[in-house]
Order: C-alpha cells, then structure tokens, then sequence
C-alpha cells in the first residue's frame, strides 16, 4: 500500500496531475513524462521506494503506466 | 586551414572513397557515396533553374539521405533549411512563410500541403543513380548562405539565422584546430535541425572521420540507448550536458567499456559543475570541454578544457577563452558585468527576410559584424563566464526556447483565457522542466483532462519540447506595475519550496 502512495505522489510532483483515477494512463504517449522527467522518475523511485532500478535495463514498456510501474517497483523490493 | 568545405569533403571522398562517412544503427555509407550521390541531387537542383538566393528545405529524420540533400542543394549554389520530422504543422507552416524556399526534399512525406515543388524519397534515390554528376565549378559563394536553422521567435515566428560558408568555415577551422577530430568516430546525436549537429557533422566530415548516429527513438528507451551506445566505439562525444546526465546514472559508462572515448564536447546549455565533476570522476583521462555560442554565431565561439584545477577553482564553471577570428565585448557601464557583443567572421549577416528584427540584434563596426547576443557574463582575464539571460529566452535539454513564443500559442487555444509558461529551476539553477500556468476561460472539467486538451492543442502549435510538462490553474495570473502578466513573479512561485 505505501508503495501504490509513494509511487502515486511522485507523478503527481513529476506530471502536475493526480493521476489516481487514470492508473492505466499511458505516461509516456499522452506526453506527460519525457526522457527527461523519467530520469527524475527512477531517481525518486530508488530513493522514495529503496529499490535499485538499473537504467540500462529500463525498458519503457514495462514502466509506461502508474499501474505498472506500481507492479515492478513491488516486484523489484 | 580549409578554404572550401564542399572541396574539402570531396577530397576525403577522392583519399579513401569506401571509409565509412555515416554509421546510422550500423547502416553505412561511405565518403564515395556522400560525395557521388550529392552531387547527383546538385544536377537536379540545377535543372529546377531557381534564382540563385532561393533556399531549400529538406525535411526528415537523422539519416543519410537528409545529409546528401544538405550538400546537394549547397553544391547546386542553395542554402539548406534543415526541418525535424518532429516538427509541429504550425511550425512547417511558418518555416515555409518565412522562408519562401524554392523546392522542399522530403526524405519523410511532409505533413501538409504547400504549393512549393517538392522531391519524395523515392524520386531522391532515383536521383542518385539517373543523374549525371555535377560538372565545373563550385556554385556556392563565400559569401552565401551555407545553411538556414530557425530558431524560436518571441511573436511564434521562428527566426531564420542564416550561416554563410564564410561563417562555418571560421567554425570549422577552429574546431579542427583546437581539437582532435582526424577520422574519429563521432557521436551525433541531435536532431539536424539543432546547430549542434554542425559541431558533429563538419569537423568529421572534413577530417576523414565517421559520423556515429543516435536516433531520438534509441535515446528515448534507455534500454535501447544503453544497449546501442558501446558498440558506437567512439572516439568523440558532443551532446548536450542533459544526455550525458543520463548516461552517467548508468555504471557500466566507464573507460572499460568505453576504452576509445578520450573527448567530450558540450555545448548547447550551461554544463553545471555537479555533472563535470561526476564525469571527471568517471573518465579521469578523457578532455572535458566546455563550449558555448548562440546560432546566430555559428554553433560556438568559446571553450575551454574542464580539468580538476577548474573544478576546484570555480565553483559555476566558465564557458571558455574566445576562438581566435572572433571578439566578445561586454557591454556594461561600471562593472564587468553586462551583454556579452560578439563579433567577427562567424556572425550571421541576420535573419532571413526579417529586417526589423535583424537591425534590432545585428550591426556592423568598421565593416565587422556584430551580434547582439542577450546573454549576460563577465571577463575574469581571458576567461568568459555566464551569468544568465536579459530576456525570458531558456535553455530546456539544451533546447532554445522563448517563453513569449509559448505564450504567444498558449493565449491562441480557444479554451484559454490566459496562459505563461515558466521554468522550474534545479538545486544547479539550470531549467528542469516548463510549468504552464493557465487561466480557463470556463472549468474544464478536472485537471487532468484540462491538461490533456491544452497539451494537445500545443502540439499541432510548437515544437514537442516547448509544449510544458506540466500544468497548474488559476483563477487570475498576478500583473506587473504596467498591467502584462508579471512573468518573473510567477517564476518566483513556481520555484517556491513547498
């Protein structure tokens, strides 16, 4: 649970929305996360959910929507 | 030194036809089939019989097709425009009014319609093998125009600064002088119609060099960007201090893995302190170097080698020592600290078909150019520093963005009453991300679907990068003493620690 509300209030600092009724939002098509706020993103996951996420393993298919992302930050702890 | 860069390319072309010229994804082509096929598209161009000062656009991605157009239309005596497939319908629209050039190659189909004569992609390849090669002298003057970039434009009109062979070969001749380029590999990474690209593409096109693509798509994945990058096996890194952020959150970017990589050139934003130091750390024995210069001078006038010295004497680190040909003057009245004028054989004779805002950025001193370039910094000896803007003009990812030309489009969206774009600023004080504040003419239902719409409608309006990441509502925006949005006052909220 604190996983789904520290994954939740980090794209709301990165995108400026609440997106918790959009959980299958695809982040990257609609625009609101670009190269560089993803960089954000792994940055703020890694320190907020203590898990280490290789970048040259990010494969943006499997972190494109709150949902998934929610799934492998879990999967990663 | 060179004295002619088509001449000079032909002439690697003529010393080692089947060296590799372009590497895109492990694609190739060679210096024969760079020098051969463009001056193939030079004979057709010639055919059209278009006045001498016509430019031509050429539009697409970051292929090879797209660089044997460049030298196509400069060997037939035209200017090129490079134009990002990336770029918005608007943004065409407005390249092609403010150019008025006389054929557009398409190496991607051009998304709207125009009644300029165009050359598709499959008619460029059967140019490369029905026309005869171009005979007799070079076409293109000193003088004339190498290549036209737009740049963004406070009103939404992109600026087109025109850089003429004159201009790029002070560039060139620098570059090869100052640095190493001799048939190296080199990183080019930005999309052509960003003048950093020039950095990357001369320098190694006229010392023999190979040309090492990395697509925005292959960027964009860092998987895919991770997986790609060692086997570029380069020698030469230019990029913006933002890519290299990336890479260096990656561990395995190390001189193990990258055994030839020995020069990094950055240009294009302000390189912080932080990032060089990480990558000093990183490649103790590689050269960091710090460039700076505004298009309308030609890529750069400033570098300097960021070694652990400067790093431990400064703590915002300097842009560099002015190359040589070039003067920059600082404009102030009592203290050192002022606009930085530059001068010299590298600056621009002004903005195509724009006089107004030509004579109010250009002027010339005892037949020299100068251009005024509104950036602020200061001498300390021979060593120029930045210190920021005297506009709301930024650097975003390396991108040159007027916060008016956002402005300017946002206030056009029906549904917007008002709207400002502002730059949240990092702990290093460079731009992180763009925040639109907007004011709805009436509530557009929750803020998210607000966002979406806006973000939409600014697509088909800007380039991807000026379009904010992110949105906040308000009721009124707060106005200055003279009754305009007070844009520094919403800078100061936005960046307020909360």
């Amino acid at each position: 649970m604190d996983t789904k509300k520290n994954v939740m209030s980090i794209l709301e600092e990165l995108t400026g929305s609440n997106l918790g009724d959009k959980m299958d939002v695809n982040l990257f098509e609609s625009g609101l996360l670009d190269s560089m706020a993803t960089v954000q993103l792994v940055m703020e996951l890694e320190e907020k959910c203590q898990v280490s996420i290789p970048i040259s393993e990010f494969n943006r298919q499997e972190w494109e929507t709150p949902s998934k992302i929610i799934a492998k930050v879990e999967s990663l702890q | 030194m060179i004295d002619n860069i088509l001449k000079q390319i032909d002439q690697e072309a003529q010393a080692h036809p089947n060296r590799i010229a372009f590497d895109h994804l492990g694609q190739t082509n060679t210096y024969q089939e760079l020098a051969d096929w463009s001056s193939r598209v030079a004979s057709a161009i010639q055919r059209l019989d278009l006045n001498h000062d016509v430019p031509i656009m050429v539009y697409g991605g970051q292929t090879f097709d797209m660089l044997v157009a460049f030298l196509g239309a400069v060997k037939a005596g035209h200017a090129y425009i490079p134009v990002d497939v990336h770029s918005s319908e608007q943004r065409l629209q407005t390249i092609i009014e403010a150019a008025q050039p006389g054929f557009i190659i398409c190496v991607e189909p051009l998304p709207i319609e125009t009644a300029v004569p165009q050359l598709s992609l499959t008619e460029l390849h059967e140019v490369y093998h029905s026309f005869p090669i171009k005979q007799g002298e070079d076409s293109l003057h000193l003088n004339d125009n190498f290549y036209i970039i737009f740049t963004s434009g406070t009103t939404g009109k992109p600026k087109g600064v025109q850089i003429s062979h004159c201009n790029l070969l002070s560039f060139v001749n620098w570059m090869k002088y100052d640095f190493n380029f001799e048939e190296k590999n080199v990183l080019l990474q930005p999309s052509f119609s960003f003048d950093l690209s020039v950095m990357a593409i001369y320098p190694t096109l006229t010392s023999g060099g190979t040309l090492k693509v990395l697509p925005k798509e292959t960027t964009d994945n860092f998987m895919s960007l991770f997986s790609v990058l060692p086997k570029l096996a380069l020698d030469t890194w230019i990029s913006t201090p933002s890519l290299i952020d990336i890479c260096l959150m990656d561990q395995n970017f190390n001189p193990q893995n990258y055994p030839q990589l020995a020069t990094f050139l950055f240009c294009g934003e302000e390189l912080t302190h932080a990032t060089a130091s990480k990558l000093k750390q990183r490649f103790p024995a590689a050269h960091i170097y710090n460039t700076y210069g505004p298009t309308e001078t030609t890529v750069a006038v400033t570098s300097v080698e960021i070694t652990d010295d400067i790093l431990a004497k400064y703590a915002r680190l300097p842009i560099g020592y002015v190359k040589p040909e070039t003067t920059i003057f600082v404009k102030s009245h009592r203290n050192k600290k002022g606009e930085l004028l530059i001068a010299g054989p590298n600056v621009s004779k002004g903005y195509l078909h724009n006089q107004a805002k030509t004579e109010a950025a250009f002027f010339d001193i005892s037949g020299v150019r100068v251009y005024r370039s509104g950036d602020l910094g200061y001498f300390e000896g021979k060593l120029l520093f930045y210190t920021g803007r005297s506009d709301f003009q930024i650097k975003l990812n390396g991108y040159r963005i007027e916060l008016e030309e956002i402005n300017h489009y946002l206030s056009e969206i029906p549904f917007v009453k008002q709207g400002v774009a502002v730059p949240k600023y990092d702990q290093q004080g460079k731009v992180k991300q763009l925040i639109g504040t907007v004011v709805l003419k009436q509530s557009a239902g929750d803020e998210l679907t607000a966002t979406h719409r806006v973000k939409q409608a600014l697509s088909k309006l800007v380039m991807p990068y000026m379009i904010p990441q992110r949105f906040k509502y308000y009721q009124k925006l707060p106005l200055s003493a003279n009754g305009k949005v007070d844009i520094k006052a919403l800078i100061t909220a936005v960046n307020a620690h909360d």
